[in-house]
């Protein structure tokens, strides 16, 4: 669960990212978070990763609130989260393998259940035949499931998706969201950036819309799924 | 932490200096450039020093026995000297092997304008001692001329002045020299160690990401820091064996200039060889692991 209640980000520079900004997204929820260029959406993923603090008013994310949380239980907040970039982030000197089993080694999770855990991952983004091979020798969306698998090897309540179809294909991005759709349904919450409208118009669900640092639109609308 | 996890930890470090072997091969080189520096300086300082104390031991002062005493006087007298502080060595010179000395060398010329002197040796029984330690010679002599049966006493004092000088000038030089290098060596360290990990910010970034702790993201660079400071080491260590060793044979050759300015006395690698080695992999192992280990945490504020 994430909640803000009236946060409100100033950067040193002067900007105001976010302004008194209210927002709740329930567990298992699915939602886009749309809006222009410096709307403030990418602070908005900042906060919950306890990237940066808030000026005023309080966030919380998955139990933790997270002006209170000390510096050094930053990483136990990270593990309740998967992060999906739009730049893919993979560690280029780890294999498929290595980097999904990364975040297992991070939790000091048993080696039997990483050698178990990773396969069956990375079988879920369809990548099996691809365990042995390093980022640099996969496509732009090959390497956007790695990074799905990554996020979702450690079966976090929340995963928070960057704009991860900004640096893919057009055909391979609803292949990606219906990815997150699926791993939705199985009940982890799903907070994706975006400013690609057809994506959302097509899988439709809770839209929120950050203009100049303000919720200006957050409902439910139906999706068109019309195809591709 | 579990033991297989720290064992991955390490393992992944190792693995870092074959993955990046470029950034390390450059950390590497710096590294052993910087020991080996820093290490034939400090072997040049230590062999300066002992070439100044192998001449200051032979600065000898010489004890003139008042004229007349008897044996028991110059038996007493020696075990004064014996039992004055600052007192190296103690001999006995006396007139008659003084005598001997000077006129040995003579022509039958010379010593034909001595032959006066033959019964009548004009040369006083002496002393000749070696002190301890060379800046407090001007005290220990006053000290001995106020002993029982001295008549004066003679101390190469401009000499002595001069080395007193001369290791004092080194002493300061020296130490200059090493701890510019050092602070040269360090800031050359830490901006390759900075580079080395700057390549890598996004894969500590991204480790940051997915719930890493510090100690966690630490433990590779650590390891992998150390084990090129202990490579560089013992690099550094070959290479000193040889130049050192290539400058000793020179010095110790049977060229007699060497041996009159006193440069052949210089130490034996194979004494010193435990302590260079002990030294170098130290402060290699310390500098790469504490280098890299401090470049990394710039990087962890994420």
């Amino acid at each position: 669960m994430v909640e803000f209640k009236d946060v409100s980000v100033t950067y040193s520079s002067g900007v105001d990212a976010l302004n008194k900004v209210n927002l709740k997204i329930n567990d298992g929820d699915f939602a886009f978070v749309v809006g222009s260029s410096g709307a403030g959406k990418s602070t908005l993923i900042k906060l919950v990763l306890k990237e940066i603090d808030a000026t005023s008013g309080t966030v919380l994310v998955n139990g933790f609130n997270l002006r209170k949380l000390r510096r050094r239980k930053i990483p136990k907040l990270r593990r309740t989260i998967g992060v999906v970039f739009q730049d893919f982030r993979l560690i280029p000197t780890m294999t498929v393998y290595e980097n999904v089993a990364f975040v297992l080694r991070v939790i000091d999770a048993p080696s039997k259940y990483i050698r178990n855990r990773v396969p069956y991952v990375i079988s879920l983004v369809g990548l099996s035949d691809k365990a042995k091979a390093y980022p640099t020798e996969l496509s732009g969306g090959e390497q956007q499931r790695v990074a799905l698998a990554r996020a979702l090897v450690n079966d976090p309540k929340l995963i928070i998706a960057d704009e991860p179809t900004g640096n893919i294909d057009p055909a391979l991005s609803y292949e990606i969201v219906e990815l997150l759709k699926g791993i939705n349904e199985c009940g982890t919450t799903i907070l994706m950036v975006t400013h690609e409208h057809d994506l959302v118009r097509h899988f439709g669900g809770r839209i929120i819309n950050i203009n100049k640092g303000s919720i200006a639109f957050d409902e439910v609308v139906e999706g068109s799924n019309e195809s591709k | 932490m579990k033991a297989s996890s720290f064992r991955y930890l390490v393992n992944q470090g190792f693995k870092g200096i074959w993955k990046n072997r470029m950034m390390t091969f450059a950390s590497f080189c710096i590294l052993l450039v910087s020991l080996l520096m820093v290490g034939l300086a400090v072997l040049v300082e230590l062999n300066l020093t002992r070439i100044i104390s192998g001449i200051e031991g032979k600065s000898e002062v010489m004890v003139v026995i008042k004229d007349g005493t008897d044996q028991a006087g110059i038996d007493r007298l020696e075990a004064d000297l014996k039992a004055a502080g600052n007192i190296n060595t103690v001999t006995f010179y006396s007139r008659d092997a003084a005598w001997k000395d000077i006129t040995e060398d003579m022509t039958d010329e010379e010593k034909a304008l001595f032959d006066y002197a033959e019964d009548d040796n004009p040369l006083p029984d002496v002393f000749k001692i070696t002190v301890n330690d060379i800046e407090k010679m001007s005290e220990t002599t006053a000290q001995i001329e106020t002993f029982m049966n001295v008549e004066s006493t003679k101390s190469p004092d401009k000499f002595t002045n001069f080395l007193i000088s001369m290791r004092r000038i080194l002493t300061i030089v020296g130490f200059a020299v090493i701890a510019a290098l050092v602070v040269v060596s360090l800031i050359i360290i830490s901006n390759t160690t900075r580079a080395s990990v700057f390549s890598r910010r996004k894969e500590i970034n991204i480790m940051k990401y997915v719930g890493a702790t510090n100690s966690f993201i630490r433990i590779p660079f650590f390891v992998e820091g150390m084990i090129v400071g202990i490579f560089a080491a013992v690099g550094a260590l070959f290479l000193t064996k040889f130049s050192y060793e290539g400058v000793y044979n020179v010095f110790n050759s049977d060229f007699s200039l060497w041996q009159v300015l006193g440069i052949h006395n210089l130490y034996k690698f194979s004494d010193l060889y435990l302590y260079v080695a002990l030294a170098y992999i130290a402060a290699g192992a310390l500098i790469g692991a504490i280098g890299t280990s401090i470049s990394t945490g710039k990087h962890l504020k994420v």
